[in-house]
């Protein structure tokens, strides 16, 4: 099973380091430029969208051959602080009544779901998207979540995982690519990539 | 930067977050949106707040905002008309 795990810091794809010289968000953009590209919508993206959308393209470049244009694959992730970082840039906007200019690009990323979408629109994906927010890192309700999420007849499998953001320089994500009958998809393999270091 | 042309460009670049893009890839007859820089709907709106906060210029009729960011060299003629700041 493919993983990601980011943190401000540093990237690993399934255990190995990526190479990167920056931190904080310079280091999602230097990841962007120079193994993704071509997507000019990134740079519109707030922090958390543009985590989300590092983590999915790393996880998913270890697809072969990479599969698009589905509603068989859901998107169903997790984190703590919601649109926490987006809310307060909005908030910058409309703080000061004398110079109140609410910024629609900012605010339509006050959802903490927008991320969801963003990675299905990239890839085409129209199956279920979900977010849920916890109190925080949960193995298990994320294990019991997505395991549920087989239930249905449409789900062929599921990017899942953690992808938090509470500034542009203090974020982390582990995100996976998990089938329904994954012999290795438990909360402990959860449990073991969010604490990867 | 002295050339109001120049210093839209600036801005709509900062605005919309056009990281890949630099003020002279921006022609100024070209369009801003559909095949010019691809923008889309959220980025009118954006440019709306743009020229009421820079140079206090109101949009009200969205129609006027279709007309208006056709391209750089008729956005810098309506904001050299209107302006009021």
């Amino acid at each position: 099973m493919n993983w990601v795990r980011i943190r401000k810091d540093s990237i690993k794809i399934n255990g190995t380091t990526l190479p990167t010289n920056h931190c904080g968000m310079e280091m999602l953009k230097e990841v962007y430029k120079q193994l993704i590209g071509g997507y000019p919508k990134f740079f519109k993206m707030d922090a958390l969208c543009r985590l989300g959308f590092i983590a999915s393209e790393l996880l998913l470049q270890q697809e072969s051959p990479r599969i698009t244009d589905t509603e068989r694959r859901a998107v169903i992730l997790f984190n703590r602080s919601s649109s926490l970082c987006d809310d307060r840039s909005y908030q910058t906007t409309i703080q000061d009544t004398e110079k109140f200019f609410p910024s629609p690009a900012v605010f339509v990323y006050t959802l903490p779901n927008i991320v969801t979408g963003e990675i299905s629109i990239r890839n085409k994906y129209y199956g279920e998207t979900l977010f849920c927010v916890l109190d925080k890192f949960n193995a298990n309700e994320i294990f019991q979540v997505v395991k549920e999420s087989f239930l249905d007849s449409m789900t062929n499998d599921v990017i899942t995982g953690w992808v938090d953001c509470e500034s542009d320089d203090d974020f982390e994500a582990s995100m996976i690519l998990v089938g329904p009958n994954d012999p290795d998809f438990n909360p402990d393999f959860i449990n073991e990539i969010y604490k990867h270091n | 930067m002295d050339n109001l042309q120049d210093i839209l460009k600036q801005q709509i670049i900062d605005a919309l977050n056009l990281e890949e893009i630099e003020i002279g890839d921006i022609d100024n007859d070209a369009p801003l949106f559909g095949e010019g820089l691809g923008l889309d709907s959220i980025d009118a709106l954006e440019l709306i707040v743009l020229l009421e906060r820079n140079y206090g210029i109101k949009i009200k009729d969205p129609a006027l905002g279709k007309e208006i960011f056709k391209s750089v060299n008729v956005l810098y003629d309506y904001v050299s008309k209107n302006r009021t700041k």
